[in-house]
């Protein structure tokens, strides 16, 4: 039985969007605070091997799933303490904790290479196994992340554009001198939203660890947090569009394997240049309009009012 | 406490012993990845650990994750330094760094997994895979019941190439309707992307699916999960990863070689060769999954032990799957080209590029 070309697709997007979604989601928060993180991908790394290495040593994939939030957040932390404490270069920063989240990774998750785990528990409700053109696919079919995933989306959305603190670090990201002068704490704010945005990242790279891939491998990533920072940006700095962004860029992956898989007359090179040409289309056709800019003290150092 | 001791005493004791016996050959070797990736390299872990365990005398030194760059090169001298007499540079890359290395070192014997020419302190091996995916095409021939077999492959290059033509050959030999899919992901350790080329070849029908990429282990597990057969390649541990859905695999066998190699070195009559080993010398079968019945087992034995015997599967007269001739009756490919084959043989469904 084969499935039908949109269930793949659909069902591969999913899957391999859901990493890319919470570590967009992650970096929009931080972004929106006025602060780059260049270093997503070294969090993600993070997040994929200390929750693999826990699920490994304790056998339980939501142990591995609470461990790789935590250090996610903890590296967006140390991270802050450089570049909002300290005052550091951010993008130097952010390529220092890259390199950083290679080698911790890698420290932390050698001694499992090979290991066996039992990933993230999937359910799919029994009506919609019964669809015909579901059955056959992994089409809903998911880990709690997964069925998580849009209800994140929501609440980051929620939480930036309806809440008082949402205004606040919006409003840090704008102008840090007149968040300070309207009463707020910049550094507190960031650092805020530096934590929460760890969070996501670390779980961004749980996904791929503890479900997708049920392995732990040395730069397992494969730049899919650089993909996330341009999702960012192609998204416009808003957490609903990047779960667009999101499902469009594992659709063009999953697009890519699927259409191999039916035999199609493509080059596998050609296909496999899909979803980045994509991106260049999408940042193109975007262009710079004046409504969709970034956060206007994006990558700038806050030195205080004085 | 007496006995504490006591037992602290022996230690000393054995300790001392231990180092007044100087180990006859010390062999390092440096791996490009983790020694438990159920693939390549714990390939070779494995089988330098039985020549130290078997020959009396020979002590390891390992050095994992060790890129392919400069720093090879900083890793192998480190061994040198500790007395290293005989050296397994594992991966491809390493090449140029084992080679300038050798050159400064000519009392140090090197054993490098790869290709090129061999000096006289400087040997290169590797296992011959493509001929042995025929008996494993065999096997997902007769298991197959949707006739649709996929293979997973990191990058075109010939050597993976060979093994899918040959993995459709030995399917097509035990059931003609056997048609082989290829997903290429476009990197030999992309590991998300090898789950959604699993699951990719899995939607369209495919029921028993191989692969060429660094470990298995993603693929395999993938399989598995969604309850279809695998075939395991460099490792034969890996059938521990699909208690159900195992079929059978290739796993690399070096031991009985490394263990002559120690012996010359020790022997002092080593020299640089370049040596290619297929089927029954460094390629071997993994042990069959339970689901695999007694006349599929025979069947696959047989065209292994036919592989082994020296039958090369790449003999013409055989089509390309673009719908001309690849080989003319009775040309052939050696095991030594198989690095310039660009061609699917009819039965595969993929392009080259």
């Amino acid at each position: 039985m084969t499935t039908p070309l949109f269930s793949g697709v659909l069902a591969g997007a999913i899957l391999s969007g859901t990493s890319l979604l919470y570590a967009t989601l992650g970096e929009t928060l931080v972004e929106r605070a006025g602060i780059v993180n260049l270093g997503l991908e070294g969090i993600l790394l993070i997040g994929a091997s200390t929750g693999f290495a826990t699920a490994a040593a304790t056998g339980s994939a939501w142990l591995g799933l609470l461990v790789a939030a935590l250090s996610g957040g903890l590296a967006n932390i140390l991270f802050g303490w450089l570049v909002v404490s300290r005052r550091a270069n951010q993008l130097a920063s952010g390529l220092a904790m890259l390199f950083f989240g290679f080698g911790l990774s890698a420290l932390v998750g050698t001694p499992y290479v090979g290991a066996v785990i039992t990933g993230l528990p999937k359910w799919r409700p029994a009506w919609l196994a019964a669809l015909p053109w579901v059955s056959g696919s992994t089409l809903f079919n998911y880990d709690a992340l997964t069925w998580m995933a849009l209800p994140v989306a929501v609440l980051v959305w929620w939480a930036l554009f309806r809440t008082r603190w949402g205004l606040g670090v919006r409003a840090v990201g704008e102008s840090p001198a007149a968040a300070f002068a309207s009463g707020r704490s910049p550094g507190i704010l960031q650092f805020q939203a530096l934590s929460a945005g760890g969070v996501l990242g670390g779980l961004a790279g749980a996904h791929l660890s503890l479900s997708l891939t049920l392995t732990w491998a040395e730069y397992m990533t494969a730049g899919r947090g650089f993909i996330a920072i341009a999702l960012v940006i192609f998204s416009k700095w808003h957490p609903l569009r990047a779960v667009a962004g999101a499902l469009l860029f594992g659709g063009a992956e999953a697009l890519q394997l699927q259409l191999q898989a039916r035999g199609t007359d493509v080059s596998p090179f050609l296909l496999e240049m899909f979803p980045y040409l994509l991106t260049i289309l999408v940042l193109l056709a975007w262009g710079g309009a004046r409504r969709l800019a970034a956060p206007a003290s994006l990558g700038r150092t806050f030195y205080g009012s004085e | 406490m007496k006995k504490r001791i006591g037992s602290i005493l022996t230690a000393l004791a054995l300790g001392l012993t231990a180092q007044a016996q100087t180990p006859r050959l010390i062999i390092g070797a440096v791996y490009v990845g983790g020694v438990n990736d159920y693939g390549y390299n714990r390939s070779f872990h494995d089988a330098l650990a039985q020549v130290a365990r078997d020959l009396p005398g020979v002590k390891l030194l390992e050095a994992e994750n060790v890129p392919e760059s400069g720093e090879v090169e900083r890793v192998m001298e480190g061994m040198i330094q500790h007395g290293a007499k005989l050296i397994f540079p594992t991966s491809f890359g390493y090449q140029d760094s084992a080679r300038k290395t050798a050159r400064r070192h000519p009392e140090v014997c090197f054993e490098y997994a790869g290709d090129g020419a061999a000096t006289r302190n400087f040997g290169v091996f590797f296992g011959s895979t493509q001929a042995a995916w025929y008996p494993m095409g065999v096997a997902a021939g007769k298991m197959t019941r949707t006739n649709k077999l996929g293979f997973v492959i990191g990058l075109p290059i010939g050597y993976a190439l060979g093994n899918v033509n040959a993995f459709e050959l030995g399917a097509r030999s035990v059931n003609p309707k056997a048609q082989t899919v290829v997903v290429v992901t476009g990197g030999w350790s992309d590991k998300a992307k090898e789950a959604g080329a699993a699951n990719a070849l899995l939607d369209q029908g495919c029921d028993v699916v191989g692969m060429h990429v660094d470990s298995p282990a993603t693929i395999i597990q993938a399989v598995e999960a969604r309850g279809a057969m695998s075939i395991g390649f460099q490792s034969l541990e890996a059938r521990a990863l699909a208690p159900k859905g195992w079929i059978t695999g290739l796993g690399f066998t070096w031991a009985p070689f490394f263990t002559r190699i120690a012996n010359a070195v020790i022997a002092g009559k080593f020299r640089g060769e370049a040596i290619y080993q297929g089927l029954g010398e460094m390629v071997a079968v993994a042990p069959f999954g339970a689901a695999v019945p007694a006349d599929v087992r025979k069947l696959v034995n047989a065209a292994a032990d036919k592989v082994a015997k020296g039958y090369n599967p790449f003999t013409g007269p055989l089509n390309n799957n673009q719908g001309g001739q690849a080989l003319p009756p009775g040309a052939t490919v050696g095991a030594d080209q198989m690095g310039d084959l660009n061609w699917y043989v009819e039965g595969v469904i993929g392009k080259v590029r």
